[in-house]
Protein backbone atom coordinates (compact mmCIF):
# COMPACT_ATOMS: atom_id res chain seq x y z
CA UNK A 1 0.00 0.00 0.00
CA UNK A 2 2.16 2.80 -1.18
CA UNK A 3 0.06 5.72 0.08
CA UNK A 4 -0.07 3.87 3.89
CA UNK A 5 3.62 3.79 3.53
CA UNK A 6 3.80 7.59 2.34
CA UNK A 7 1.66 8.46 5.70
CA UNK A 8 3.71 6.48 7.62
CA UNK A 9 7.07 8.36 6.44
CA UNK A 10 6.10 11.99 7.12
CA UNK A 11 4.45 11.24 10.37
CA UNK A 12 7.60 9.07 11.77
CA UNK A 13 9.77 11.51 10.13
CA UNK A 14 7.89 14.83 12.12
CA UNK A 15 7.41 12.71 15.10
CA UNK A 16 10.78 13.74 16.66
CA UNK A 17 10.57 17.16 18.37
CA UNK A 18 14.05 18.30 16.88
CA UNK A 19 13.81 17.29 13.14
CA UNK A 20 9.74 19.20 13.22
CA UNK A 21 11.83 22.21 14.61
CA UNK A 22 13.77 22.04 11.57
CA UNK A 23 10.94 21.46 9.34
CA UNK A 24 9.39 24.19 10.84
CA UNK A 25 12.35 26.70 10.09
CA UNK A 26 12.48 25.28 6.64
CA UNK A 27 8.87 26.07 5.94
CA UNK A 28 9.23 29.19 7.89
CA UNK A 29 11.76 30.65 5.08
CA UNK A 30 11.93 30.50 1.55
CA UNK A 31 15.66 29.04 1.48
CA UNK A 32 18.14 27.98 4.05
CA UNK A 33 21.25 26.36 4.20
CA UNK A 34 22.70 23.80 6.71
CA UNK A 35 24.88 26.46 8.34
CA UNK A 36 21.83 28.77 9.19
CA UNK A 37 19.54 26.02 10.23
CA UNK A 38 22.47 25.04 12.93
CA UNK A 39 22.74 28.76 14.17
CA UNK A 40 20.70 29.05 17.44
CA UNK A 41 19.58 25.30 17.26
CA UNK A 42 21.28 23.75 20.22
CA UNK A 43 22.07 20.94 18.11
CA UNK A 44 25.48 20.13 15.98
CA UNK A 45 25.88 20.39 11.77
CA UNK A 46 26.14 16.88 11.62
CA UNK A 47 22.82 16.57 13.53
CA UNK A 48 21.04 19.07 11.51
CA UNK A 49 22.62 17.32 8.41
CA UNK A 50 21.18 13.72 9.31
CA UNK A 51 17.53 15.60 10.11
CA UNK A 52 18.13 17.38 6.46
CA UNK A 53 18.35 13.59 4.87
CA UNK A 54 15.49 12.32 6.86
CA UNK A 55 13.23 15.22 5.66
CA UNK A 56 14.33 14.44 2.45
CA UNK A 57 13.89 11.27 2.38
CA UNK A 58 10.44 11.69 4.08
CA UNK A 59 9.59 14.30 0.50
CA UNK A 60 9.67 16.96 2.88
CA UNK A 61 12.30 19.20 2.17
CA UNK A 62 13.91 19.82 -1.67
CA UNK A 63 17.88 20.91 -1.91
CA UNK A 64 18.99 23.51 -4.10
CA UNK A 65 23.25 23.29 -4.68
CA UNK A 66 24.44 26.65 -5.24
CA UNK A 67 28.41 26.62 -5.32
CA UNK A 68 29.73 25.78 -1.97
CA UNK A 69 26.45 25.85 -0.27
CA UNK A 70 22.77 23.80 -0.46
CA UNK A 71 19.88 25.35 0.32
CA UNK A 72 17.14 23.44 1.48
CA UNK A 73 13.28 24.62 0.66
CA UNK A 74 10.14 22.92 1.83
CA UNK A 75 8.63 20.33 -0.81
CA UNK A 76 5.34 22.06 -1.75
CA UNK A 77 3.48 18.90 -1.67
CA UNK A 78 5.25 17.10 1.01
CA UNK A 79 2.63 17.15 3.74
CA UNK A 80 -0.09 15.89 1.03
CA UNK A 81 -0.08 12.34 2.27
CA UNK A 82 -1.02 13.40 5.27
CA UNK A 83 -3.73 16.31 4.13
CA UNK A 84 -5.15 13.47 2.09
CA UNK A 85 -5.36 11.04 5.26
CA UNK A 86 -6.95 13.81 7.34
CA UNK A 87 -9.23 15.05 4.72
CA UNK A 88 -13.10 15.25 4.99
CA UNK A 89 -13.28 12.18 2.68
CA UNK A 90 -9.68 10.44 3.39
CA UNK A 91 -11.46 9.89 6.57
CA UNK A 92 -14.70 9.04 5.09
CA UNK A 93 -13.55 6.95 2.71
CA UNK A 94 -11.77 4.63 5.17
CA UNK A 95 -14.79 4.55 7.71
CA UNK A 96 -16.26 3.00 4.82
CA UNK A 97 -14.08 0.31 4.01
CA UNK A 98 -13.99 -0.54 7.71
CA UNK A 99 -17.80 -1.34 7.02
CA UNK A 100 -17.94 -3.01 4.00
CA UNK A 101 -15.62 -5.35 5.55
CA UNK A 102 -18.18 -6.00 8.62
CA UNK A 103 -20.73 -6.32 5.71
CA UNK A 104 -18.65 -8.88 3.60
CA UNK A 105 -17.76 -11.10 6.49
CA UNK A 106 -21.95 -11.64 7.54
CA UNK A 107 -22.91 -12.01 3.83
CA UNK A 108 -19.98 -13.83 2.81
CA UNK A 109 -18.03 -15.41 6.30
CA UNK B 1 3.64 33.91 -11.21
CA UNK B 2 3.28 31.64 -14.40
CA UNK B 3 0.65 29.77 -15.51
CA UNK B 4 0.92 26.86 -13.26
CA UNK B 5 0.89 28.68 -10.29
CA UNK B 6 -2.77 30.13 -11.12
CA UNK B 7 -4.37 26.60 -12.44
CA UNK B 8 -6.25 24.67 -9.97
CA UNK B 9 -4.70 21.56 -9.16
CA UNK B 10 -6.38 18.76 -8.13
CA UNK B 11 -5.60 15.59 -5.92
CA UNK B 12 -6.57 12.25 -6.07
CA UNK B 13 -8.08 10.58 -2.20
CA UNK B 14 -7.12 6.94 -2.66
CA UNK B 15 -7.66 3.33 -0.37
CA UNK B 16 -6.27 0.59 -1.48
CA UNK B 17 -6.95 -2.60 0.54
CA UNK B 18 -7.12 -6.43 -0.27
CA UNK B 19 -10.02 -7.93 1.08
CA UNK B 20 -10.80 -11.69 1.47
CA UNK B 21 -13.55 -12.22 -0.61
CA UNK B 22 -13.47 -12.38 -4.16
CA UNK B 23 -14.31 -10.08 -6.68
CA UNK B 24 -18.06 -11.26 -7.45
CA UNK B 25 -18.95 -10.98 -3.97
CA UNK B 26 -17.48 -7.79 -3.66
CA UNK B 27 -18.92 -6.38 -6.88
CA UNK B 28 -22.24 -7.06 -5.42
CA UNK B 29 -21.65 -4.96 -2.99
CA UNK B 30 -20.68 -2.00 -4.54
CA UNK B 31 -23.20 -2.62 -7.83
CA UNK B 32 -26.67 -3.57 -5.28
CA UNK B 33 -28.36 -0.45 -3.69
CA UNK B 34 -29.67 -2.67 -0.81
CA UNK B 35 -25.98 -3.51 -0.18
CA UNK B 36 -24.48 -0.19 -0.80
CA UNK B 37 -26.75 1.17 1.70
CA UNK B 38 -25.71 -0.86 4.29
CA UNK B 39 -21.85 0.01 4.12
CA UNK B 40 -21.75 3.30 1.92
CA UNK B 41 -24.89 5.66 1.93
CA UNK B 42 -28.52 4.63 0.21
CA UNK B 43 -28.90 5.21 -3.46
CA UNK B 44 -31.73 6.85 -5.09
CA UNK B 45 -32.04 5.49 -8.72
CA UNK B 46 -28.80 3.46 -9.17
CA UNK B 47 -28.30 0.47 -11.48
CA UNK B 48 -24.80 -0.32 -12.69
CA UNK B 49 -25.80 0.59 -16.12
CA UNK B 50 -23.21 3.54 -18.15
CA UNK B 51 -25.24 6.24 -18.23
CA UNK B 52 -27.17 5.91 -15.23
CA UNK B 53 -28.25 8.56 -12.93
CA UNK B 54 -28.53 8.30 -9.14
CA UNK B 55 -28.14 10.46 -5.89
CA UNK B 56 -27.02 10.07 -2.16
CA UNK B 57 -28.83 12.20 -0.12
CA UNK B 58 -26.63 13.55 2.99
CA UNK B 59 -26.59 16.85 5.56
CA UNK B 60 -27.70 19.68 4.33
CA UNK B 61 -25.00 22.56 4.63
CA UNK B 62 -25.76 26.56 3.86
CA UNK B 63 -27.12 26.72 0.23
CA UNK B 64 -26.37 23.00 -0.47
CA UNK B 65 -29.53 20.56 0.16
CA UNK B 66 -27.08 18.06 1.01
CA UNK B 67 -27.54 16.00 -2.31
CA UNK B 68 -24.82 14.38 -4.00
CA UNK B 69 -25.62 13.82 -8.01
CA UNK B 70 -23.88 10.59 -9.49
CA UNK B 71 -24.02 8.82 -13.12
CA UNK B 72 -22.47 6.03 -13.96
CA UNK B 73 -19.73 6.47 -15.93
CA UNK B 74 -18.62 2.77 -16.66
CA UNK B 75 -18.87 -0.50 -16.05
CA UNK B 76 -16.58 -3.76 -16.84
CA UNK B 77 -18.56 -6.07 -14.40
CA UNK B 78 -16.16 -7.60 -11.43
CA UNK B 79 -13.52 -5.53 -12.53
CA UNK B 80 -14.60 -1.70 -12.79
CA UNK B 81 -17.07 0.87 -11.65
CA UNK B 82 -16.88 4.18 -11.87
CA UNK B 83 -19.37 7.04 -11.59
CA UNK B 84 -18.91 11.35 -11.52
CA UNK B 85 -19.49 12.51 -7.51
CA UNK B 86 -21.00 16.05 -8.09
CA UNK B 87 -22.31 18.13 -5.37
CA UNK B 88 -22.06 21.22 -2.78
CA UNK B 89 -22.46 24.82 -3.51
CA UNK B 90 -19.12 27.70 -3.82
CA UNK B 91 -20.50 29.33 -0.60
CA UNK B 92 -19.47 26.54 1.70
CA UNK B 93 -16.43 26.36 2.76
CA UNK B 94 -14.35 22.33 4.23
CA UNK B 95 -18.32 20.34 4.86
CA UNK B 96 -20.12 21.10 1.43
CA UNK B 97 -17.93 23.11 -0.80
CA UNK B 98 -18.77 22.50 -4.17
CA UNK B 99 -17.79 19.39 -5.47
CA UNK B 100 -16.79 17.98 -9.46
CA UNK B 101 -15.20 14.59 -8.47
CA UNK B 102 -14.67 11.33 -10.04
CA UNK B 103 -15.16 7.74 -8.07
CA UNK B 104 -13.28 4.70 -9.90
CA UNK B 105 -13.73 1.37 -8.34
CA UNK B 106 -11.28 -1.36 -9.13
CA UNK B 107 -11.09 -5.11 -8.25
CA UNK B 108 -8.09 -7.16 -9.00
CA UNK B 109 -7.91 -10.68 -8.03
CA UNK B 110 -4.98 -11.90 -5.57
CA UNK B 111 -3.85 -14.61 -3.50
CA UNK B 112 -6.14 -14.60 -0.67
CA UNK B 113 -8.73 -12.20 -2.18
CA UNK B 114 -9.14 -9.18 -4.02
CA UNK B 115 -7.59 -6.08 -4.10
CA UNK B 116 -9.97 -3.25 -4.23
CA UNK B 117 -9.27 0.30 -5.12
CA UNK B 118 -10.91 3.29 -4.78
CA UNK B 119 -9.64 6.73 -6.48
CA UNK B 120 -11.67 9.83 -5.70
CA UNK B 121 -10.38 11.90 -7.46
CA UNK B 122 -10.62 15.77 -8.71
CA UNK B 123 -10.40 17.72 -5.26
CA UNK B 124 -9.41 20.79 -6.38
CA UNK B 125 -6.48 22.90 -4.71
CA UNK B 126 -6.70 26.33 -5.26
CA UNK B 127 -3.29 27.31 -6.08
CA UNK B 128 -3.08 31.39 -5.98
CA UNK B 129 -0.38 33.50 -3.92
CA UNK B 130 -2.93 34.35 -0.89
CA UNK B 131 -4.05 30.12 -1.13
CA UNK B 132 -0.10 29.38 -0.62
CA UNK B 133 0.52 31.54 2.03
CA UNK B 134 -2.24 30.35 3.67
CA UNK B 135 -1.00 26.63 3.34
CA UNK B 136 2.38 27.64 4.74
CA UNK B 137 0.59 28.19 8.09
CA UNK B 138 -1.77 25.11 7.57
CA UNK B 139 1.41 23.57 7.37
CA UNK B 140 2.35 25.03 10.90
CA UNK B 141 -0.84 23.90 12.32
CA UNK B 142 -0.79 20.45 10.98
CA UNK B 143 2.76 19.97 12.52
CA UNK B 144 1.81 20.89 15.72
CA UNK B 145 -0.44 18.27 15.32
CA UNK B 146 2.07 15.42 14.42
CA UNK B 147 2.51 14.10 17.98
CA UNK B 148 -1.37 13.21 18.55
CA UNK B 149 -1.07 11.82 15.23
CA UNK B 150 1.55 9.28 15.56
CA UNK B 151 0.58 8.03 18.27
CA UNK B 152 -1.75 6.34 16.35
CA UNK B 153 1.21 4.67 14.26
CA UNK B 154 2.54 1.18 15.69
Amino acid sequence: MPETAAINAVMRTLADPTRRAVFERIVGSEEITVAELTRGSGVTQGAISQHLKSLKQAGLVAERPAGRNVFYRAEPNGLAPLVDWMSLYGVFWRERFIRLRTLLKEIDP
Amino acid sequence: MNDTALKPQTQDIVVDQVLPHTPATIWKTLTTSELMGRWLMVPTGFEPVKGKQFTFQTTPAGAWDGVIHLQVLDVAPNERLVYSWKGGHETNADYGSRLDTVVTWTLTPVAGGTRLRLVHSGFVIRRNDAAFQKMSEGWKHVVQHIDTLSGELH
